[in-house]
């Protein structure tokens, strides 16, 4: 009898659970996929209506806000995200998710022939949040900021190549640089080179970034460390009305599956992160919208090919084609992932899956590959991956599985996430997941070909020390390239090298997920997978 | 006395000066250095070395544990390196909401416990003790991170009788908030508190001084309440007190879950990113808590008890 009772109460307990994360009511949810140059509109209907302003949003996020310094970010997205909603730059992402730079407190910008001299012409009456001017001599300083490592601790490399940075008059701004710097403008969009007041910032040092004056979307109004940031619309933004909200919370939520049962309850309008694992059932409750994000991510797992094996070319187009990514796509990302045609992230100047086809699965081939290496009897080799991501663990597991067939052992080894990460940068792994997503800080390859390629990065063809010396030619040659007809077709040579050599493997090219209520209108992401939340109105639900 | 409660200090400060040391090494001893960690990709060797400086992390081991020592004495513990705030100010905004949560936690297992174990206790071997046993065991074997999301699902989403996480203050702001967090501590320790207290009854109710106590013709919920209690309930509150080690774990949990701005969730924050000034200050001050309500503990036993304080002359 006590056993049935016991039996009982957990019987319903777990009917609970099941009931509350499966799918259990019926329908009314839909997914959009946040494509780059995709409007990224819901299903709803509401939102093809005209934008409303008004209202609060809260949102759940996974990484909370630890600074409010672009420069000095300490908690990657955490940081990021909030530096978008607070500052603006000369220039930015496009707020619809293509790879386009387009103007933010520069009107228009003109470019000298030999692409070394960069001329912006400001927006006319642009303010702080307030109400003081933007000066350009402000600007300037920003950008000197932006361009010396010892105070853009955030990204030092994007400010390399700038070499005088002046304000001719109120409304100019003139950054030459050394050299030619393709993704140039890609850089200073990004946060490092957002704008701040000077004098309030030399004034008040460290105190300034506790309550900043914006240049942004929104203003900070309140910032409980460990628990909550509040955003106020500000009144002096560049775009006339926008942000649509008046006000917004974000509620720092680390437990993915605290972030969803917020998002069900109707405690917050957003949430991001949601865990692969609920997708489907999320697309099954009524009300809710579940979003792909995006965004040059990928699962990168690094070989070191100072490992014999690994350093053997043959072992590592054989290990590529051991691994069936579909399976792994369905069975891990939901299906949400892109099988990859490249081995660093997806990105927008890619050459199309017809052109150079996505990373095949052919086991017979692999174990060709591997009777032309020097391992034609296969090894034995140790894989890290993070603890804490069960999608990375996951993942490392079906690897294991796989590349058995090919006469591969791999030994599996979790690890704490800051663990993994230093012993990459130190070299001291065999195969490795440095990051749970690897991710690009701008929406084209100059930075990951040149992480992989170039010595100058000084890190080691990103630790996987793979030195190629026409890789590095032809990547110096790209970087450098400010003829936007004929980067394409360079970084497709490039694109096609780095799959033949292939210095390390990328398993998986993946989204972010995150979750609305279907009322939440203008959910937009730039090509980085920002949320530009000034894009973003609060629908009036039909009766 | 005076002579007992000198030397119960010395000890108190050998054993506050090997948390100090134990803290410094462990953080210390573990791979990962801050500043590549905060650095990531685009650590430089040049960035690496001046956030070192900066965090002081370019000075020797003995000399960075010097300092260290001088800011417990000053009770100035330093910048944190992993958030943009100073620690003593970011701990004492968190210790807050922690000892909210802690305090109401037990304060439940005491309100749902004391009177569990009395039934049980006078209903010894019966159904009723068994199954207040099976029950608060089945409690303590849940997982709490599962038992924090079950009462997240049941009583705020399902329910709706509470937000399903965050925190607010005051005191209506703390019932809403903080009851599901603490009703997962309470259950944790439900267990702790019925079977101490149940045994620690039956024992007693066995005693002479309570059958005389029935002889009198006190009713049953006087001898309990008046007599047995009093005697059994300090042994319980002795074992809660030893318990801080385990109660820093379960907040840890409780926290992540429930979105509770605390000290648990900073701590493991600030071992993810080997913020050692603000690991060492926080592992440092429970330690030192402990410390101090030991020695405490044992200043009140001496004044109580003088075979204690008179122990050492013998």
């Amino acid at each position: 009898m006590r056993k049935l009772l016991l039996i009982g109460t957990m019987g319903a307990l777990l009917a609970l659970l099941v009931s509350a994360c499966g799918g259990s009511s019926g329908g009314g949810g839909s997914i959009s996929v946040a494509n780059e140059g995709e409007g990224k509109q819901t299903a709803n209907a509401v939102c093809e209506e005209e934008p409303v302003a008004g209202g609060n949003l809260v949102y759940a996020r996974q990484l909370e806000v630890v600074t409010l310094n672009p420069r000095e970010i300490k908690n990657g997205n955490g940081d990021i995200f909030a530096d978008e909603m607070l500052y603006s730059g000369l220039v930015r992402n496009d707020p619809n998710g293509t790879a386009e730079v387009v103007p933010a407190l520069a009107e228009k910008w003109d470019v000298s022939k030999d692409g070394l001299t960069y001329t912006f012409t400001l927006k006319p009456g642009i303010k702080y949040s307030d109400g003081s001017p933007i000066t350009a001599e402000d600007i300037a300083w920003n950008m000197e900021q932006f361009a010396d490592p010892e105070t853009n601790l955030s990204l030092p490399s994007l400010g390399e190549g700038i070499k005088k940075i002046s304000a001719p008059n109120k409304s100019t701004v003139v950054i030459e640089l050394e050299y030619p710097v393709a993704a140039f403008l890609y850089n200073i969009a990004v946060f490092p080179a957002f704008v701040v007041p000077k004098a309030k910032v030399e004034a008040e040092g460290a105190a300034f970034w506790k309550h900043p004056i914006s240049s942004g979307p929104f203003v900070m109004k309140e910032f409980a460390s460990g628990s909550h940031i509040t955003f106020e619309k500000n009144p002096y933004y560049f775009e006339k009305g926008k942000p649509y909200v008046d006000s917004m919370r974000w509620n720092f939520v680390p437990n993915s599956n605290t972030r969803v049962l917020e998002l069900k309850s109707g405690q917050a309008n957003l949430a991001d992160g949601i865990p692969f694992s609920q997708v489907e059932s999320l697309q099954g409750e009524s009300g809710l919208t579940v979003q792909e994000v995006k965004f040059p991510q990928s699962a990168l797992l690094i070989t070191n090919n100072k490992v014999k094996a690994l350093g053997d070319v043959h072992v590592r187009r054989a290990l590529s084609l051991a691994i069936n990514r579909e399976q792994l796509n369905e069975a891990v990302f939901r299906g949400t992932g892109t099988v990859p045609n490249s081995v660093i992230q997806n990105f927008e100047l890619d050459a199309s899956p017809q052109e150079i086809p996505p990373f095949e699965f052919n086991v017979e081939k692999a174990k060709e590959e591997m009777a032309k290496s020097k391992f034609a009897n296969g090894f034995s080799v140790s894989l890290k991956y993070p603890a804490g991501f069960d999608y990375y663990k996951q993942m490392s597991l079906l690897l294991q599985a796989e590349l058995k067939e090919i006469g591969v052992n791999v030994k599996l080894e979790e690890e704490e996430a800051s663990t993994i990460a230093e012993e990459w940068l130190a070299g001291e792994f065999e195969m490795t997941f440095p990051f749970a997503g690897t991710s690009s800080d701008i929406p084209v390859p100059d930075e990951y070909a040149s992480l992989f390629a170039l010595p100058e990065a000084e890190l080691d063809g990103f630790k996987s020390f793979w030195v190629n010396e026409e890789a590095e030619k032809l990547v110096q040659k790209f970087i450098t390239n400010t003829d936007e007809t004929t980067r394409k077709s360079e970084w497709k040579v490039i694109q096609e090298l780095f799959n033949e050599e292939m210095p390390s493997l990328n398993i998986m090219d993946y989204p972010l997920i995150n979750g609305h209520e279907s009322t939440i209108c203008g959910t937009k992401a730039n090509g980085l997978g920002v949320d530009q939340l000034q894009e973003t109105w609060i629908g009036k639900a039909s009766s | 006395m005076l002579v007992y409660l000198v030397k119960r200090l010395i000890v108190s400060i050998v054993v506050l000066l090997g948390i100090a040391l134990g803290t410094f090494l462990m953080i210390h001893l573990i791979p990962g250095d801050p500043a590549k960690i905060q650095l990531g990709v685009h650590a430089t060797p040049e960035g690496i070395a001046k956030l070192h400086k900066e965090w002081g992390l370019d000075e020797s081991w003995p000399q960075q544990f010097w300092i260290y020592l001088g800011n417990i004495v000053t009770f100035n513990f330093g910048e944190s390196t992993a958030f943009n705030s100073n620690v003593a100010e970011l701990v004492g905004n968190r210790v807050g909401p922690t000892a909210v949560v802690l305090i109401y936690g037990i304060l439940i297992s005491l309100v749902i416990g004391v009177p569990l174990a009395i039934w049980a206790a006078l209903r010894q071997g019966g159904w009723i003790d068994n199954a207040i046993r099976v029950v608060t065991t089945f409690t303590f074997a849940m997982p709490p991170f599962w038992l924090a999301l079950m009462l997240a699902l049941l009583l705020g989403y399902k329910l709706g009788w509470f937000p399903v996480s965050g925190y607010e203050t005051g005191i209506s702001g703390i019932l809403r908030t903080c009851t599901l967090p603490a009703l997962t501590v309470g259950l944790g320790l439900l267990v702790i508190v019925v079977r101490n207290l149940r045994a620690n009854l039956v024992t007693v109710l066995h005693s002479e001084y309570i059958e005389a106590a029935r002889a009198r013709g006190y009713s049953e919920l006087r001898v309990v309440s008046k007599h047995a209690m009093r005697n059994s309930i300090i042994g319980v509150i002795t074992i809660l007190a030893s318990l801080f080690g385990f109660f820093v774990g379960l907040l840890v949990l409780v926290e992540s879950v429930f979105q509770i701005p605390g000290a648990g969730a900073l701590l493991v924050q600030g071992v993810a990113k080997r913020d050692y000034k603000l690991v060492q200050t926080l592992v440092f001050l429970s330690g030192a808590f402990v410390v101090i309500v030991g020695f405490l503990a044992d200043a009140a036993y001496a004044w109580l008890d003088p075979r204690i304080r008179l122990a050492g002359r013998q």
